[in-house]
């Protein structure tokens, strides 16, 4: 370990330790499944993931067109039907270039300024009803406690966090705005998720939700970030395909973000900015928080 | 000046109001049904946006008729009624232009798990599929290349009963298929649903690595026309 490191891992540990003096917590200062950034845990069992603050680039869109195969070096045969085979006129496939460049865009830098410390899970059944007692979730029953807690509003989240901070003073709670979950999801990757890493780390086109973190973590050590549960955050839905610079104050629904397990390699990715309601069965949500 | 011949005035008139006569005897409204839209604009419908096509897709009204297209380049969607239908008979008219993927959703829900008569020439154009979910009983509409009219309008009537579905499919006036499911396919068991209309997705937000596109699901600047529906809920 370099010295700077050293120094880094060491002042994670203050922090941690300082976090970690609220009455039961328990606090899990050093790398855990492969990740190096703090973990600490709260009284109900919650634990969070320590996120630096950085930038990262949202909603760089460059979607791919096709040309035709007699273009593509070592092509031995036409595309098949959804690859774009011979069926498309030279003006067609110069059409799709068009299109495809006419609404491609660069995105813009996101600057997350403070630190925050980001649920390491989805918030499960069992931590819901220690919070906040009666279980609204369509997946119950008596193996349920580690599924994530889903038919959930964005109101009903918020009612979740508040009840959290009054049994935590020590530390201030919040939905994740867009921005934070998706820079946290990323964690570094500066294009959207492959889509063999994809099937790794989410559970999608299934039929029913999973407990959480059986699936490989992220590279900041966060489960679950997308499939399983589509997540709320804190912003308003803008209708559009990718959020604004600046999040709206008001409007209809609420951002939700991840895709759920009945989402698949299309949607499950960090890009995907979606819009409330949703199925019901399919939405949850994760909390972070702040130092006060 | 010659005096006008009657019979060839009439023949004029009968000209003159052809289209519109035309016009009013195709949207002929079956008896105990509703119209599904107001052919004027898309009151009662609403974009899902939590549908794996795309959430930001190029619907609109125009001369009565429902056009269903990308927006933008590569990203479709679902767009659902606003009411859930159980047990329905629909009648529908489309019109579909070639190499485009979509369909007819039955029972969606709010992100667009269906049953789903698929619209795609080629393809497997008047088939019984599921959207988003697997379903235990697909149907494949045998001879459909007989009564289908190809770049032009055709009348399908879907029924959809039970709380274990049954699903039937004519096309032209023509019967396809009649499946009864063994089970009921979607999650929590949903017994109603809405219907919806797609246009397919083609192309991901990026190029990604082991990823794939389907720029043939969708041919650019093509589109998909739906008019004339009518809905009936059964008992």
């Amino acid at each position: 370990m370099r010295l700077h490191e050293f120094d880094r891992v060491l002042k994670n540990c203050i922090t941690c330790l300082l976090t970690g003096l609220w009455a039961g917590a328990v606090s899990v200062c050093l790398a855990q499944q492969g990740t190096s950034s703090p973990v600490v845990t709260n009284s109900i069992g919650m634990e969070f993931v320590h996120i630096s603050a950085g930038s990262f680039t949202v909603g760089a869109f460059h979607p791919p067109f096709p040309v035709p195969a007699d273009t593509v070096k070592g092509a031995k045969r036409p595309l098949n039907m959804y690859m774009g085979e011979g069926r498309y006129s030279t003006s067609e496939f110069a059409l799709a270039q068009t299109l495809s460049q006419r609404d491609s865009r660069e995105g813009f830098v996101v600057k997350i300024r403070k630190d925050f410390w980001m649920g390491r899970f989805e918030v499960t059944q069992s931590q819901w009803k220690k919070v906040m007692g009666a279980n609204p979730s369509t997946f119950s029953g008596a193996e349920s406690d580690q599924l994530p807690v889903e038919n959930v509003s964005w109101a009903d989240a918020q009612a979740f966090v508040a009840r959290l901070n009054q049994l935590d003073h020590a530390r201030r709670y919040r939905l994740p705005s867009e921005f934070e979950w998706e820079y946290a999801a990323r964690a570094g990757a500066t294009d959207d998720i492959p889509w063999t890493a994809i099937e790794k780390t989410a559970n999608l086109n299934k039929t029913h939700t999973v407990a959480v973190g059986q699936k490989q973590p992220n590279a900041w050590g966060l489960y679950d970030m997308l499939g399983n549960v589509w997540e709320w955050v804190d912003d308003f839905y803008n209708e559009k395909i990718f959020a604004d610079r600046r999040s709206m104050k008001h409007g209809e629904v609420h951002v939700l973000k991840g895709a759920s397990f009945v989402g698949d390699v299309k949607n499950a990715t960090y890009m995907t900015h979606a819009g409330g309601p949703g199925n019901g069965w399919d939405v949850g949500f994760r909390v972070l928080f702040e130092q006060r | 000046m010659r005096k006008a011949d009657p019979w060839l005035i009439a023949v004029r008139v009968a000209l003159a109001l052809f289209p519109a006569l035309a016009s009013l005897l195709a949207v002929a409204q079956p008896a105990g049904f509703v119209r599904l839209f107001n052919e004027r604009d898309l009151s009662g419908w609403h974009v899902s946006r939590t549908s794996h096509q795309g959430t930001t897709p190029n619907f609109f009204v125009q001369d009565s008729t429902i056009v269903v297209n990308q927006q933008p380049y590569g990203q479709g969607g679902v767009l659902l009624t606003n009411k859930k239908y159980r047990d329905f008979e629909l009648h529908i008219e489309v019109k579909i232009d070639s190499f485009c993927n979509g369909g007819i959703f039955l029972r969606s829900t709010e992100s667009g798990q269906a049953y789903q008569i698929e619209l795609a020439v080629p393809g497997g154009n008047g088939s019984l599929f599921g959207e988003a979910m697997s379903i235990s009983k697909p149907a494949k509409a045998d001879g459909i290349e007989k009564v289908w009219r190809a770049g032009d309008w055709n009348a399908l009537r879907i029924r959809m009963t039970g709380e274990v579905p049954t699903v039937a499919l004519w096309i032209n006036g023509v019967f396809m298929w009649e499946v009864i499911q063994p089970k009921n396919d979607f999650t929590a068991g949903a017994t109603a649903g809405m219907i919806g209309l797609q246009s397919h997705w083609s192309a991901t937000y990026q190029g990604l690595p082991g990823g794939f596109n389907m720029p043939g699901a969708w041919r650019p600047g093509a589109a998909h026309r739906f008019r004339n529906a009518y809905i009936k809920e059964l008992q």
